[in-house]
């Protein structure tokens, strides 16, 4: 058999893949809907990172929105005051973050848990005063915008070409999570899998926390303003509103809803959560109190998330049909 | 600059410095005893400013002493009810405070957009605790703010004293020292938890019901306060009672001399400044103790 030997997890996350490449075809190219879909595909690539900081790494961060819209702001003003190309800018918005996620980690790794949720929040809330008052260079509350998009041949990548854009964003989507999946499976995610089953043990046998949590902050913060870049060509806007509570809490419930450090599970979380927020778009004023409530109700009751929700119901399964899958209890 | 103009200027401070001085040990007196971190404090805030409100100024027309008292009590039981009703069935599940971080992120983003969805985007006001000034030569402060000082000073004594000398107050301490020796010999956690989240939201009622008759009630008027209570937190040291009172007042006079000198907008970055700053050279704060 052939999922024998790739693994039923990689079959079905190859399944998963071969689902969103022909999505855009079911859908017959519904503008409105693979307009979402794209936006679900960059949250998720944001909350994976996120995710493999927070879930794997077990770092405390709360400036990764703040990574995602240095990424951003660095794309589109670079891309604005100098023309560089796309192409270019892109990856330089990825760079920049890292830099900065870098040197925010070489401060505040060595602190507790709390703390360094503290230090990151303070970048959070740092960098929306910076933008706003900085209003010369980074157009304060209006935002950024007027730059040349990301264009090949005559197709752009904005939502005005749905199709296109939704394979474009795919394609940048599958290679960040690769880089994602990647990470979690080598030696580094071996690492902090030694360091959460028993600290000392790891320790003792030489494995340097520091060291692993600083290069998975600085990757993860690459990542995030990598997808930061992205979102800003191509919306062709960012403003210092992608800093405010509700969406900082919006990419947090993803990957709590699909799971902390369950990987595919920010995934489904993002494309959950911006179904939900696009669905309750009629309650107005309401929307947030209703998101709220919902990410409360989620960890009080399924604390695992959805990816758990397998692994919860099986026992279930066993007792009801009254035998046992060997092969299972191995693996 | 005149001496009676600074004089003035660090009355102003210290009355705002008590202010967050009581708002940063509600923060503080939660995080020491049971680890959380509760970012739905300044929500607390937020709703405590509008029930005065609702009592005062704004259907009942009480009398303020009855408001004040009501709205106290009435806090004290939103604070038990929130811990009985988000913190306690988290409490089951390994490493739950860092899950209880978001959750407490979560309900503060409900309330928040709950008071914003019941009292509008229309800023409300309420009425000065007493009025009139107190003046000496050129020297001016009003009765507010002498009736703010004076409760911060017997607020930190009050909490001091229940720390040391009341049955409860040891019990909380021991829980913030050694948890599971705590639970060892007979301390009733459940009980303590719940009653910790009810001081601390009574603490964020009284600084909303002093601070609101100077400012302006919005429906995010509780984030401002929050994060300054925050930085006084941090900048005092967690679970310090004296670090979090000295901070606040260093902080508020060196904000209000800044605010007149240099321009309001200065006030916040200052703010996010001494954060930084100390978390880079003395992470646990002037006092504190880990």
């Amino acid at each position: 058999m052939v999922v024998n030997k790739i693994g039923r997890k990689n079959a079905l996350l190859l399944g998963g893949v071969l689902v969103l490449g022909l999505l855009p075809i079911a859908l017959q190219g519904n503008a409105r809907i693979l307009n979402v879909l794209i936006a679900a595909l960059m949250w998720g690539v944001l909350a994976s990172a996120w995710d493999l900081c927070m879930g794997y790494a077990r770092v405390f961060s709360f400036g990764h929105l703040a990574f995602f819209t240095i990424g951003a702001y660095t794309a589109g003003l670079t891309a604005r005051q100098l023309g560089i190309p796309p192409l270019a800018a892109i990856p330089l918005g990825g760079v920049t973050a890292a830099i900065f996620g870098l040197l925010i980690g070489l401060l505040c790794l060595r602190l507790r848990g709390v703390y360094i949720a503290m230090v990151t929040f303070g970048l959070h809330m740092v960098l929306q005063t910076v933008i706003i008052w900085g209003r010369d260079i980074t157009g304060g509350k209006t935002g950024v915008t007027g730059f040349a998009p990301l264009q090949i041949g005559q197709y752009i990548f904005s939502p005005s070409y749905p199709f296109f854009s939704y394979y474009i964003a795919l394609g940048i989507f599958i290679l960040l999570l690769f880089i994602i999946y990647r990470i979690i499976n080598s030696p580094i995610g071996l690492a902090f899998v030694a360091l959460r089953d028993s600290e000392p043990y790891a320790k003792s046998l030489g494995v340097n926390e520091y060291k692993y949590k600083l290069i998975v902050f600085g990757i993860s913060a690459f990542i995030a303003g990598l997808i930061g870049a992205v979102y800003i060509h191509f919306y062709g806007i960012i403003s210092p509103v992608t800093l405010d509570i509700p969406i900082f809490l919006m990419v947090l419930i993803m990957f709590m809803l699909g799971g902390l450090g369950r990987f595919p599970g920010a995934v489904i979380g993002a494309f959950v959560i911006t179904f939900v927020t696009e669905a309750l778009r009629p309650l107005l004023l309401w929307r947030f109190v209703a998101l709220g409530a919902i990410v409360v109700a989620v960890t009080v009751f399924i604390p695992g998330g959805l990816m758990s929700i397998p692994e919860r119901v099986r026992p279930f399964i066993r007792r009801a049909f009254g035998r046992r899958h060997v092969e299972e209890e191995v693996s | 600059m005149t001496v009676s103009m600074a004089g003035n200027l660090l009355i102003a401070g210290v009355a705002v410095g008590a202010v967050y001085a009581i708002m940063g040990l509600g923060l503080s007196y939660v995080y020491g005893i049971t680890k959380i971190f509760n970012y739905t404090q300044g929500a607390f805030f937020t709703w405590a400013a509008y029930i005065a409100w609702v009592l005062s100024s704004g259907f009942f027309h009480l009398n303020y002493a009855a408001a004040v008292i009501i709205t106290v009590a009435t806090m004290f039981l939103i604070g038990v009810g929130y811990e009985k009703a988000v913190i306690r069935p988290l409490r089951r599940f390994p490493e739950w405070q860092m899950t209880a971080l978001i959750v407490t992120l979560a309900s503060a983003m409900a309330l928040d957009n709950l008071a914003l969805a019941v009292f509008g985007y229309a800023p409300k006001r309420i009425p000065h605790l007493i009025k009139g000034n107190f003046v000496w030569g050129d020297f001016l402060i009003t009765r507010h703010e002498v009736v703010t000082l004076v409760a911060a000073l017997a607020i930190m004594f009050l909490l001091i004293l229940f720390l040391k000398k009341v049955r409860e107050g040891m019990a909380m301490q021991g829980m913030a020292q050694e948890p599971v020796g705590a639970r060892i010999v007979g301390i009733p956690i459940d009980k303590m938890y719940s009653y910790s989240f009810g001081i601390a939201t009574v603490l964020a009622g009284i600084s909303a019901i002093l601070l609101a008759p100077k400012i302006l009630i919005y429906p995010t008027v509780g984030w401002v306060v929050f994060i300054k209570a925050f930085v006084v937190m941090v900048f005092g040291g967690v679970g310090s009672i004296k670090g979090t009172v000295i901070a606040a007042f260093i902080l508020a006079t060196v904000e209000v001399f800044v605010t007149y000198y240099i321009g309001g907008i200065w006030g916040m970055p200052i703010f996010i400044a001494v954060l930084a700053i100390m978390l880079i050279i003395r992470p646990r704060g002037l006092f504190g103790t880990w």
